[in-house]
């Protein structure tokens, strides 16, 4: 289809070049065209399959159209090449980001850095996931608040501290406290780099649920209700429930340990 | 010129016009500060922001932030994640998915919130439009 392509558009013109396919390719990768540029870089690698600019453009392609694991392939065939491609990196680190993995991922940042110390995009991801100041982490295990009542239409209740420790976790789902901890970095950075201060409130929805968020500096609170939830009253839960946790918090603050027994003197 | 060449290079032409559009439209919103469309690589396919304010790293941020939200919801098994929108004190950020990508808008405190979210959802209904015929993906 491709090479049909190619005469009609080049009727008795020179053969096109590499070079012409990834240049045509990131042209209509820019205006979101993603089928037609990848079908040009597969012609531009046919003929040139060690170009490092081909796979570079193969690998923001495949992300850009959701297919993953080609994608880490063809960022790491770059790597074999230039292991310290910053591009390369930066795309490998996204990806290892995706996949939970976020020693994998500062590690691919740190490294375009290294090579690459003036690289925005990647500074502003590496920011948004640095690794929480380990000696302002709290010795003691964080509180557990088992007793807040949720809304009879609630899905999910997840609050998590600055350390990305889950206070709560209803239902418990393997990976929910790490996610929204990150969700919540994530949108803080950007909300920063707008020029509009710290995430304070947030509504995600997907096709079945909406998650109502609540954050300051020490917490994080998602609420998730069913997708039908109107928007006030969705409000109005995450802000009653916000509300309760502040008070359990308090009171779990304030609460005295109780002596035991044995250590009860005898009056006589 | 044969007119096969003409034909595409029209809808190229008409793609990437109407994203410019989208993002403008998006843009002059009551309160909205900026508005972009963002490849989920983090490539800004089309920017409307306010000079100073650096788009590729709130680029990245955007498009990680957005395939995080993606992934989430398909490993959660919620379907596909749609809209989000993330306030400040001083501003909000809205974020929306679609074929191509995200789409982002930064409004101010006083804009209207629900008009900025049918906006996008707009955005995006006008974008999978424009995109969603021939898009198959061929093997690279």
């Amino acid at each position: 289809m491709t090479a049909v392509l190619d005469r009609l558009l080049h009727p008795g013109g020179r053969r096109r070049s590499p070079t012409d396919f990834f240049g045509q390719a990131d042209r209509l990768r820019r205006e979101g065209r993603y089928a037609e540029a990848a079908s040009l870089v597969a012609s531009g690698l046919a003929l040139d399959p060690s170009s490092v600019t081909g796979h570079l453009l193969a690998a923001y392609l495949h992300i850009a159209q959701r297919t993953i694991e080609p994608a880490k392939r063809e960022f790491r065939w770059v790597l074999g090449r230039d292991p310290a491609h910053p591009r390369a990196l930066l795309g490998l680190a996204r990806i290892a980001l995706e996949e939970g993995d976020l020693v994998g991922c500062r590690e691919c940042l740190s490294s375009a850095l290294r090579a690459y110390p003036d690289f925005p995009e990647a500074r502003a991801v590496l920011d948004a996931i640095a690794a929480p100041d380990a000696s302002a982490a709290p010795t003691a295990a964080p509180p557990r608040l088992e007793r807040l009542r949720l809304p009879g239409a609630a899905r999910a209740l997840v609050v998590v501290d600055t350390q990305g420790r889950a206070l709560v976790e209803r239902p418990a789902v393997e990976g929910a406290g790490p996610r929204l901890a990150r969700v919540a970095r994530l949108a803080g950075a950007a909300l920063h780099r707008a020029g509009f201060g710290p995430l304070r409130r947030a509504i995600l929805d997907d096709r079945e649920q909406t998650d109502f968020i609540r954050a300051d500096s020490a917490l994080t609170l998602a609420l998730a209700l069913p997708r039908t939830t109107p928007i006030p009253q969705g409000l109005l839960e995450v802000n009653r429930l916000w509300g309760a946790v502040q008070h359990e918090l308090a009171v779990t603050r304030d609460e005295k340990p109780v002596p035991p027994p044995d250590s009860i003197r005898r009056v006589s | 010129m044969s007119r096969l060449k003409l034909a595409l290079d029209l809808e190229g032409t008409s793609r990437g016009r109407q994203v410019r559009d989208i993002v403008e439209g998006l843009g002059r919103l009551h309160w909205v500060r900026g508005a972009l469309v963002v490849s989920p690589d983090g490539f800004v396919i089309a920017a409307e922001v306010p000079p100073g304010l650096a788009v590729e790293p709130l680029a990245a941020l955007a498009a990680t932030l957005g395939r995080d939200l993606e992934v989430g919801a398909s490993r959660l098994g919620h379907g596909a994640f749609q809209t989000a929108l993330f306030s400040a004190d001083d501003g909000t950020v809205l974020l929306a998915a679609s074929r191509i990508g995200f789409v982002v808008a930064l409004a101010e405190p006083q804009a209207n919130l629900q008009s900025v979210r049918s906006a996008l959802s707009e955005a995006v209904t006008l974008i999978e439009a424009a995109w969603a015929p021939g898009e198959a993906a061929p093997a690279i």
